[in-house]
């Protein structure tokens, strides 16, 4: 009975005290968020090493969706994330307008704006467009003849029984996504041929043969490393989607200096640097912090 | 495979450490307040049996749900109070889910009890609160840390699952090793996780051969 | 005593039902899942959802009784230990971690989740079949030799029925893990049930969350309850009423 009793208080101070170290609210402690795509863990894996250098303790909460990911920002359980222009144009704000979202810098302003009235702050966006693309084996891809989407459109209406797709749930629904896609297009897959699964699995599913066309990321390193060729979205589907961290009011406020210590970010990450650490990540299997390290080493932009 | 999980590990070391030390937090606390609600409730139930079967029955069903439904489920019921996400969720669903073999065990660790000696306690004039204490906890110890033992294993199982809605520990790297088509994480992930069950298994175990009182160590060794 | 606290169940039960009836309309679940473009495609996850837990869980039966039965076995005895232990292992490891490898090995769809339910399914049935088998008292198996029983004789009308309440324990445990972990098989690729859950929590949608869970939910405790009624068919009265079980 001694020895029971003893564990038992050796335990509850034990969780007491780990559960309070966990919430005790340390100088400059912040909570990065983060979706459930390569990029996404990327992003918050660079942004993280950068203010830790600076001296803050950071928390990473990744993997979660785009809404649950924008739902936490806005409630409090995320301090900042990276987001994309595109994505809060279309899916958050629900805005049509395409002239705005065809356009990278209009609709930066549209989001920053719109958002400022929430208390969130859109910091310096990068200049990459992590747009969705609808992909396919560039070999059947050329021996269909098709180059875009339109074309793949015409290809499912002559031939419904052939193509089967691979998403995941997120981009089925989006109204950026699949199901408005077909209808811009003018075209719709049998519900059976669509099929759908976890984000990264796409990849693999076109590369063994699983489906003969698949969404992607447009910055991924998987589409060269496959053979993969992205169809052009010719009828100008997709809006523009520009990453850029988005911030609690408060926590700006707080730490202003948070926008400069980012800032390098949007300087220095194009388009071709990020399909090569993406591909590093994802085809060659490097540890995400190793590569967000070496990565900001290269740029001097830590020691 | 196995060299690719080693090199695996031994490359992420510090990150496999902290998502094993994650992934065991929520557990920990989990348990600790399962087992902090589940035993008294056992309690009382062994003592007012009318209401032993619907609340028995009631924590059956709650096993029963499966876990990413209780995790989903989570999610809107906590919203509002914005702790929809996260370890918090993860925990009260881990919670919920302990209570059957707990209260079950602790129940049944009670009825079982041999009625002399807790004729003999009341005979010797011991209050309600004695007698629990100094005769039916330590005789009924060993079966209710059993039931802990189950609870544990089972959650540090379940809780890989609550990644997906964003809870972290090891189920990061099954998550992760899906979406990277990373088998060696997924692995790496797997096995640390058996590893953690086993540790806790033994370490459980242990404890209950401690509880049991010498007298009945001795008991059971010449009954043999 | 027993009647007021019966019926405040009851009550209480009912109170719970209604309430959660309004927060389902509330959220949207009912018109979601009556819309007549939804209807067909829950439906269809719902089908797909019980083939892979059914097909699944026929091969785990067959496969899991087989190696049970084959450990108690005079020759592989000495293995049952080894058997058991491996066994237990092999329930630590979380199922999704067994879909995510099946997948890795497989490929991406239906029948890499079937053999990893399969597989994960295996693990309960032949372990409960194996300390089933081996819970049964020698006397009755020296009395069935006595009686001039084969071997084959002694499995089928001593050893299997009296072990009957512990194997069909196996099965229910292997079936409400199977129902739940088909769930997840969505994430490889093969659909079902956890389409509409991990849809509803990536884009909190809660009528779809529900959509799922609900359905899963009810399955699950279907499954129970048929175990139940299995139990009743299966195992021997004479042996439920020998072993004096209370309602609990």
């Amino acid at each position: 009975m001694k020895k029971y009793s003893e564990f038992l208080s050796i335990m509850i101070i034990f969780s007491v005290l780990s559960f309070s170290l966990q919430a005790y609210a340390e100088d400059r402690e912040i909570t990065l968020g983060g979706k459930n795509f390569t990029e996404q863990y990327l992003l918050t894996e660079l942004a993280g090493i950068l203010l830790e250098k600076s001296g803050f303790k950071v928390n990473m909460k990744t993997g979660v969706g785009s809404v649950i990911a924008r739902k936490s920002l806005e409630n409090g359980q995320f301090d900042l994330y990276f987001e994309y222009t595109g994505t809060a144009y279309t899916v958050y704000f629900a805005q049509k307008d395409r002239e705005i979202m065809a356009d990278p810098d209009k609709v930066y302003q549209w989001v920053k704006k719109a958002d400022e009235n929430k208390g969130l702050i859109w910091l310096d966006p990068i200049l990459l467009n992590n747009t969705y693309t609808v992909m396919m084996r560039q070999k059947q891809a050329e021996a269909l003849g098709i180059k875009t989407i339109s074309d793949l459109a015409a290809y499912v209406n002559t031939h419904p029984d052939e193509l089967e797709f691979a998403l995941e749930s997120e981009f089925w629904e989006r109204p950026d996504g699949f199901k408005e896609m077909m209808k811009h297009y003018g075209f719709r897959l049998p519900p059976g041929q669509v099929k759908k699964m976890s984000v990264g699995l796409t990849y693999q599913a076109l590369k063994n043969g699983h489906v003969n066309s698949a969404m992607g990321f447009a910055t991924d390193g998987r589409i060269a490393a496959f053979g993969f060729t992205s169809l052009t979205d010719d009828k100008s589907f997709f809006p523009v989607y520009n990453p850029a961290p988005v911030v609690r009011k408060k926590i700006l406020d707080t730490y202003p200096q948070i926008r400069s210590l980012l800032k390098p970010l949007a300087a220095s990450l194009t388009t071709y640097e990020v399909r090569i650490l993406n591909s590093k990540i994802d085809v060659e299997h490097e540890p995400v912090r190793k590569t967000a390290e070496a990565w900001l080493r290269s740029k001097d932009l830590i020691k | 495979m196995i060299s690719g999980v080693f090199h695996f590990i031994s490359e992420n070391f510090s990150q496999a450490l902290y998502l094993s030390w994650e992934h065991m937090w929520i557990v920990g606390v989990a348990l600790l307040i399962s087992a902090a609600a589940g035993i008294p409730l056992g309690l009382y139930v062994a003592g007012h049996e009318e209401i032993a079967s619907p609340i028995i029955n009631g924590a059956n069903i709650i096993m029963t749900i499966p876990s990413i439904a209780l995790f989903g489920i989570m999610l809107p019921l906590l919203s509002p109070i914005n702790l929809g996400l996260g370890k918090i969720p993860a925990i009260i669903a881990l919670i919920l889910y302990s209570q059957l073999p707990i209260i079950r065990n602790t129940f049944t660790a009670i009825k079982n009890l041999p009625p002399d000696l807790v004729d003999a306690a009341d005979g010797m004039g011991m209050t309600r609160w004695q007698r629990l204490k100094e005769v039916e906890m330590p005789l009924a110890a060993p079966v209710i840390i059993a039931g802990l033992r189950t609870a544990a294993v089972m959650n540090i199982g379940i809780a890989a699952i609550a990644v997906y809605i964003g809870s972290g520990g090891l189920g990061v790297y099954i998550q992760q090793g899906i979406d990277r088509f990373y088998p060696e994480m997924i692995l790496s992930g797997a096995l640390l996780v058996s590893v953690l069950a086993l540790i806790v298994d033994g370490i459980m175990a242990w404890l209950e051969r401690a509880a049991t009182p010498e007298g009945i160590k001795i008991q059971r060794k010449l009954m043999q | 005593m027993r009647k007021p606290v019966s019926t405040i169940y009851r009550a209480l039960l009912m109170t719970v039902l209604f309430i959660a009836g309004i927060l389902a309309q509330r959220v949207g679940l009912i018109t979601y899942i009556t819309d007549p473009y939804e209807y067909p495609v829950i439906l269809d996850l719902l089908l797909r959802h019980l083939y892979l837990v059914a097909v699944s869980m026929s091969y785990a039966t067959v496969i899991g009784l087989a190696a049970g039965i084959l450990f108690t076995r005079k020759r592989f005895r000495r293995y049952a230990g080894i058997c058991m232990y491996i066994l237990g292992l092999g329930q630590t490891i979380p199922s999704l971690a067994i879909l995510a490898l099946s997948m890795s090995f497989l490929g991406i769809g239906t029948k890499p989740a079937i053999f990893a339910l399969t597989i994960y399914s295996i693990l309960p049935i032949a372990r409960n079949t194996l300390a089933g088998i081996f819970a049964v008292p020698a006397s009755m198996i020296d009395a069935g030799r006595g009686m001039g029983m084969t071997s084959l004789g002694i499995l089928l009308e001593i050893e299997i029925p009296n072990s009957m309440k512990i194997i069909l324990t196996g099965f229910r445990v292997a079936l409400i893990i199977n129902i739940g972990t088909a769930a997840l098989s969505y994430l490889i690729g093969a659909g079902g049930l956890g389409d509409l859950i991990f849809t509803g929590i990536s884009l909190m949608q809660t009528e779809k969350l529900l959509a799922g869970a609900i359905p899963i939910t009810l399955m699950a405790l279907l499954a129970d309850l048929l175990c139940e009624l299995l139990g009743l068919i299966l195992v021997s009265k004479g042996l439920r009423l020998s072993r004096g079980e209370k309602a609990v």
